[in-house]
């Protein structure tokens, strides 16, 4: 029986060992990469016909008053309060949209899928989301659809099929040519860094560290990449991690990533912690306020992020414009309030702009 | 300890779940409508499944922790021997089953052979599962299944969803076994007093074995309606779920110290929770007023059962 247990424990073991073919960056994703020019020169935008789901049957909702939802990946966290704030703020500019937040205190697929179906069945008007899995979410959004709700996405996408517009933050390879060129700045052509993330299959993050490799090799091919760690989005697992790294890695670290809002301060209070601030540089997203310690002390030179009040804002005028009819399939650009007008890119996205880097002169100004 | 006593807590339990059922339906008036309540089926069925298993192993006197990470590792199997094994689907459902039924065979003969106490064993098996998961999944999620696939996750058999007939079905036999079987009497006398069931005659480790290799079965099969469900495959499919399960089965009135507890209890215990979760959610409260509702709900109910049977513990 020994033997058994023993070779069950083999079997398995060996089995993981050969899955273990590494090829790019760990925790990247498969899809294809379009890292943008060194130099930054704007890609030619290539025009694609609106591929989002429509509802059906949905009651005419122009200018009526409307009952939204909006359900982030997880609820309690500095990011999506933001959102959350912009959402709020945009409901109550609009004055026509009864807007509430809620969603699970984890970022777990079946809790939020869970939710979004509780919502259909009380019989909400539009459903903002942003998904834990672009394909996971898939089934019940389209439920929302066929029951003639609005849907509209913003920060995580999720099959385009399943709803009807996305807000993109930022177009992914611009994110990951920024945070790739920000730690070159810092820690020069030749050093080595690694990644704190959420998980491997968070789909944001593996398209950014799919994306910062794509452009890495192509226009930094002399920095190297250690190794990608998985930390939730939980502040002490990435602090751990982090600080993990720095041991582990010693002299050789000089850069580490932050992937998420919460993954990029815990790494930052490992380095000062650990007393490296200035030999090991931290960049990454995170929300201003959580960095401000930092940027202050000079410990972090530079954060990369999007404006998320901006982004909830942007979210709640489109399915506004959505319920009244005003967006349509083939649209062009869309007005979203204060934001002015929004372009459409990749069929059926809107993009908020390009992604901002907050430092040490400008992060005072935010207070998010 | 007599049969009045243990009939007792599950009429409590009854007559809870009656009321909040009543109140719940009151507050909204989405709540009890056909449609909803077969959907509410269908979001718990995975949780059901495993919760089956789960309350023979507790009274029996252990645990499993692990059934979430046999969760995802199946999961996981299942799209690999697909996807990169070239299986065809219904072989690589077989296999992935076989392989769920083998990491619960894992958990009993650690349990047995080695003489690792549950909760130590399954703990470690709970993170060498999920270490396996990420590992032979390289962290990508499997996706893509054909159309026919999504009817044990999403399809309707006469009306009620597909998971619920399995559910169903899974309910009806181990109440059965546990109820009105030998192998149920031997369950209950092993989580009573191990040495006298020893002494009795009883094969004290061959029914653990069948137990955890049962709850490694179950924990699989809920990975394939979970799968089929959500359309896709990831390494953290079914993390946390084992509390979950462990919640339903402890509310159901089986006794943690093993001895006593039934599939009807478990089954009160799960509809409870999902009603409470379902039916607060569509009144307007939110998630986290929902889950403070449902510990006070916990722990009401097991002081309930503490009053009025002195004896019983956890």
């Amino acid at each position: 029986m020994k033997t058994l247990t023993l070779g069950i424990v083999l079997g398995l073991g060996l089995m993981s060992g050969t899955a273990f073919a590494a090829s790019a960056w760990t925790g990247g994703d498969d899809l294809p990469t379009s890292p943008l020019a060194c130099d930054g020169t704007p890609a030619a935008a290539t025009a694609k016909p609106y591929d989002g789901g429509e509802p059906t049957g949905a009651p005419d909702r122009m200018g009526k008053k409307i009952t939204v939802v909006d359900i982030p990946k997880l609820i309690g966290i500095g990011y999506f309060n933001a959102t959350s704030k912009g959402i709020a703020d945009a409901a109550a500019e609009l004055g026509n949209v009864d807007a509430k937040t809620d969603g699970p205190t984890k970022a777990n697929i079946d809790e939020q899928i869970t939710f979004i179906d509780n919502y259909i069945t009380s019989g909400v008007d539009g459903i903002l989301f942003a998904a834990n899995d672009p394909v996971a979410i898939a089934p019940v959004l389209k439920k929302a659809l066929s029951k003639g709700i609005n849907v509209v996405g913003y920060d995580a996408n999720s099959t385009p099929d399943a709803r009807q517009w996305f807000v993109n933050q930022a177009e992914f390879n611009g994110i990951g040519k920024s945070l790739i060129d920000n730690m070159a700045k810092e820690i020069g052509e030749e050093g080595a860094f690694a990644i704190v993330t959420s998980t491997f299959t968070t789909p944001n993050q593996a398209r950014w560290i799919a994306e910062m490799a794509a452009y890495a090799a192509s226009c930094h091919p002399k920095m190297k990449w250690l190794e990608t760690v998985e930390a939730q989005e939980d502040n002490n697992l990435s602090f751990n991690q982090a600080t993990t790294l720095i041991n582990k890695y010693g002299d050789e670290l000089k850069g580490i990533f932050g992937m998420t809002s919460v993954a990029t301060p815990a790494s930052a209070e490992a380095v000062t912690q650990a007393g490296k601030c200035g030999t090991i540089a931290v960049v990454g997203l995170a929300t201003p306020n959580a960095m401000k310690p930092y940027v202050e002390k000079d410990c972090v030179k530079s954060v990369v992020l999007w404006n998320p009040v901006d982004l909830g804002y942007a979210a709640m005028h489109v399915l506004r414009a959505v319920a009244d009819g005003s967006l349509k399939a083939g649209a062009t650009s869309v007005k979203a309030g204060k934001l002015g007008e929004l372009q459409v890119i990749n069929g059926s996205e809107i993009l908020l702009g390009a992604p901002y880097t907050f430092t040490k002169d400008s992060i005072g100004d935010f207070d998010f | 300890m007599t049969a009045g006593l243990l009939k007792r807590h599950e009429t409590i339990l009854a007559g809870l779940t009656v009321l909040a059922l009543i109140v719940l339906a009151l507050l909204s008036d989405k709540f009890f409508t056909a449609e909803n309540l077969l959907n509410q089926g269908r979001l718990m069925s995975e949780v059901g499944l495993v919760a089956l298993a789960m309350t023979f192993i507790i009274v029996t006197g252990g645990i499993d922790l692990s059934v979430g990470s046999i969760l995802g590792l199946t999961a996981i199997l299942l799209g690999v021997f697909w996807q990169n094994a070239g299986m065809p689907l219904p072989l690589a459902m077989a296999a992935a089953l076989a392989c769920g039924t083998l990491a619960g065979l894992g958990n009993g003969l650690i349990v047995t052979r080695f003489r690792v106490p549950p909760l130590i064993a399954t703990l470690a098996t709970l993170a060498l599962y999920r270490g396996l998961a990420e590992g032979i999944s390289q962290a990508r999620s499997v996706r893509g299944y054909p159309e026919w696939f999504f009817y044990f996750g999403q399809g309707e058999l006469l009306g009620v969803p597909f998971q619920l007939w399995i559910l169903g079905l899974a309910t009806s036999v181990s109440a059965v076994i546990l109820g009105m079987t030998p192998f149920g009497r031997a369950t209950y006398a092993v989580g009573a007093n191990e040495t006298a069931a020893r002494f009795s005659g009883i094969r004290a480790n061959a029914t653990k074995l069948w137990i955890y290799s049962a709850a490694g079965f179950l924990s699989a099969l809920a990975a394939v309606v979970f799968v089929s469900r959500v359309t896709t495959t990831r390494s953290d499919m079914g993390t946390g779920l084992e509390l979950d399960v462990i919640t339903g089965v402890v509310l159901g009135g089986t006794s943690i110290f093993g001895g006593r507890g039934t599939i009807v209890g478990t089954a009160l215990g799960l509809i409870l929770i999902q009603a409470l979760k379902n039916g607060l959610a569509l009144s307007g409260v939110k998630g986290d007023g929902t889950i403070v509702v449902i510990g006070i709900v916990l722990i009401g109910a097991i002081l309930a059962g503490a009053v009025f049977d002195k004896n019983r513990g956890g």
